[in-house]
């Protein structure tokens, strides 16, 4: 199978400190991987490289067929469409209800999109999560784990082929962090790339997915879906 | 059973009104509905290129003004008066105008009369009361001298001046510095007004970039999320170009009605006078110098936007 995401020897400095050094990897449909390591290691760099929020110093990030390594600024909101992308800290607007959250996402991605329609497919994407019935809730009258719920619906509103999460679950209790995984496995099953970058030690190693491990900036591991991993322990560092 | 006809738009048209209804809200809706939001951080920017926009018109009727003052000064700079001796033969002032008519240098000569020099004196501002002050005329007959270079006036009144008919006391109305005089203070009012403009321009397009800065500050989170999600990079950056439009385009119009308004009171005030002060300038004049600040307002207010979102909104 094609990878959907694909990093081909990436190379990021800022300045003299190297975040991502040498970095080789891919990512198929419908694979569920985590991304551990100590604070500090690159994950999140490792993310925004994806996004193109950076680019790389050196090496070529494709994303669904888009170098992202030379993407034109005209062209990054074309990459950015095909990239779902979920905080640690949701990233809602609070002056919208969760049902206007996922639809302004929907309407800045694709104009030809009317409000009716994307009410129809914004609370679609609630129900999907479990939150059909919180459409007219503003976030502050949602608890975490329900505004993370919100967050990824926006996210996959528009059905990328690739989510990226930023510490889903950081903020939540383990109860509300194991929903919200499942929630990322679903989605996976649909034959979306979900990569998630964690320090949840627990999950990871349940869950028996595949497993990135950075450490200062270098791929020290990658341990396939069904492996149990010695270095767990990494992500919690 | 018989077709239905199935009532509809066409999907492509439908397709159409959707896009450009969203384009018309995120630009222009959602850009009013922000501006009044932050009309806080956006009011010393109003206030700061109204007060540009306003000087701007008036500095500009008044270089339009004094534009056409110096052309009037100099169409007068180069016609020369001969004053005439009130004992002049007529012959003589004959053979002189025929000389002057045959000089090359000259475009016209025209005799004015005693009656007709007291009938002009009378037309001018303040010289009526004294053109009645005296019994007789005092005004001397003269040969206006209309000369084609203003460069050659000073030989034409060398060869007028000591003329058999010339008044000796008072021979012509020859000055020789008064033109470069007034065009020396002309280039000073110019320069003096463009600094001017230049500093209020360089204050309010600072303050309008800092009230944008401020205003991309204040829905960081908007943008960020919005950048996330895909939106294109003028639907994330249109809406602050057209908040800065809206700035420089309120600012405009007010400054453009003041504009328009004390010119067109000046006018009606005094018709005869606002013309002696201010030549060339009319109500149509006034309303077209009214609706270029209004234009400059919506160009330095979006402009200026432009230049804060290059500064401040990474893409």
């Amino acid at each position: 199978m094609l990878p959907i995401v694909e990093f081909k020897g990436v190379t990021r400095a800022y300045g003299s400190r190297v975040a991502l050094d040498d970095v080789h990897l891919a990512l198929a449909p419908g694979e569920l991987t985590f991304l551990v390591g100590p604070s500090g290691a690159g994950k999140t760099t490792l993310l925004k490289l994806i996004n193109r929020e950076i680019r790389p110093s050196t090496g070529e990030v494709w994303v669904d067929g888009i170098p992202a390594h030379s993407l034109k600024a005209s062209r990054v909101a074309e990459l950015r469409r095909r990239v779902g992308v979920v905080f640690q800290d949701y990233k809602l607007l609070p002056r919208l209800t969760a049902m206007e959250n996922v639809a302004f996402a929907l309407k800045v991605g694709d104009l030809r999109i009317s409000d009716h329609e994307a009410s129809d497919r914004a609370l679609d994407a609630l129900e999907a999560v479990g939150l059909g019935d919180r459409g007219d809730s503003f976030p502050h009258q949602l608890s975490g784990g329900q505004q993370q719920r919100v967050a990824i619906a926006r996210a996959m509103v528009l059905q990328p082929p690739v989510l990226i999460a930023d510490e889903p679950t950081g903020n939540l209790d383990l109860e509300t962090a194991w929903q919200i995984t499942d929630l990322l496995e679903d989605i996976a099953a649909f034959g979306i790339a979900v990569l998630v970058a964690t320090h949840n030690v627990e999950i990871v190693t349940r869950l028996q997915r595949r497993v990135l491990t950075l450490v200062q900036g270098r791929l020290v591991r990658d341990q396939p879906a069904g492996a149990i991993g010695r270095m767990a322990w990494l992500a919690s560092s | 059973m018989a077709g239905v006809i199935v009532k509809g738009r066409f999907p492509r048209r439908r397709t159409l009104q959707t896009v450009l209804a969203n384009v018309l809200r995120y630009l222009f809706v959602g850009a009013a509905r922000n501006w009044i939001r932050n009309i806080g951080s956006m009011a010393p920017a109003l206030g700061s290129m109204t007060v540009l926009l306003l000087m701007s018109g008036m500095v500009g009727l008044i270089g339009f003004a004094l534009h056409n003052l110096e052309q009037v000064e100099a169409g007068q700079a180069s016609l020369l008066h001969v004053y005439m001796r009130d004992d002049a033969v007529p012959a003589d002032v004959i053979t002189l105008m025929n000389r002057l008519e045959h000089d090359s240098r000259v475009a016209s000569v025209t005799y004015v009369s005693k009656g007709d020099a007291f009938a002009r004196a009378q037309r001018i501002p303040g010289l009526p009361q004294l053109a009645g002050a005296s019994d007789s005329n005092p005004f001397p007959a003269s040969l206006d001298v209309q000369v084609k270079n203003i460069n050659d006036i000073a030989a034409v009144n060398t060869l007028v001046k000591y003329n058999v008919v010339t008044d000796p006391v008072n021979p012509t109305s020859y000055d020789s510095g008064a033109y470069q005089r007034i065009q020396a203070v002309l280039f000073g009012a110019a320069v003096a007004g463009a600094a001017f403009l230049a500093l209020l321009a360089f204050v309010a397009i600072t303050v309008t970039i800092n009230s944008v800065r401020a205003a991309i500050h204040a829905r960081r989170d908007e943008v960020t999320i919005m950048q996330l999600v895909g939106a294109p990079r003028w639907m994330v950056r249109g809406p602050f170009v057209v908040e800065g439009a809206i700035t420089g385009g309120l600012a405009g119009v007010v400054a453009g009605l003041v504009t328009f308004g004390l010119t067109a009171s000046g006018i009606a005030a005094g018709p005869g006078s606002f013309s002696q002060f201010a030549p060339g300038v009319t109500v149509t004049i006034a309303a077209l110098a009214a609706a270029i600040v209004f234009a400059t307002g919506l160009g330095l207010g979006s402009g200026s936007s432009l230049v804060s979102l290059r500064r401040h909104l990474e893409s």
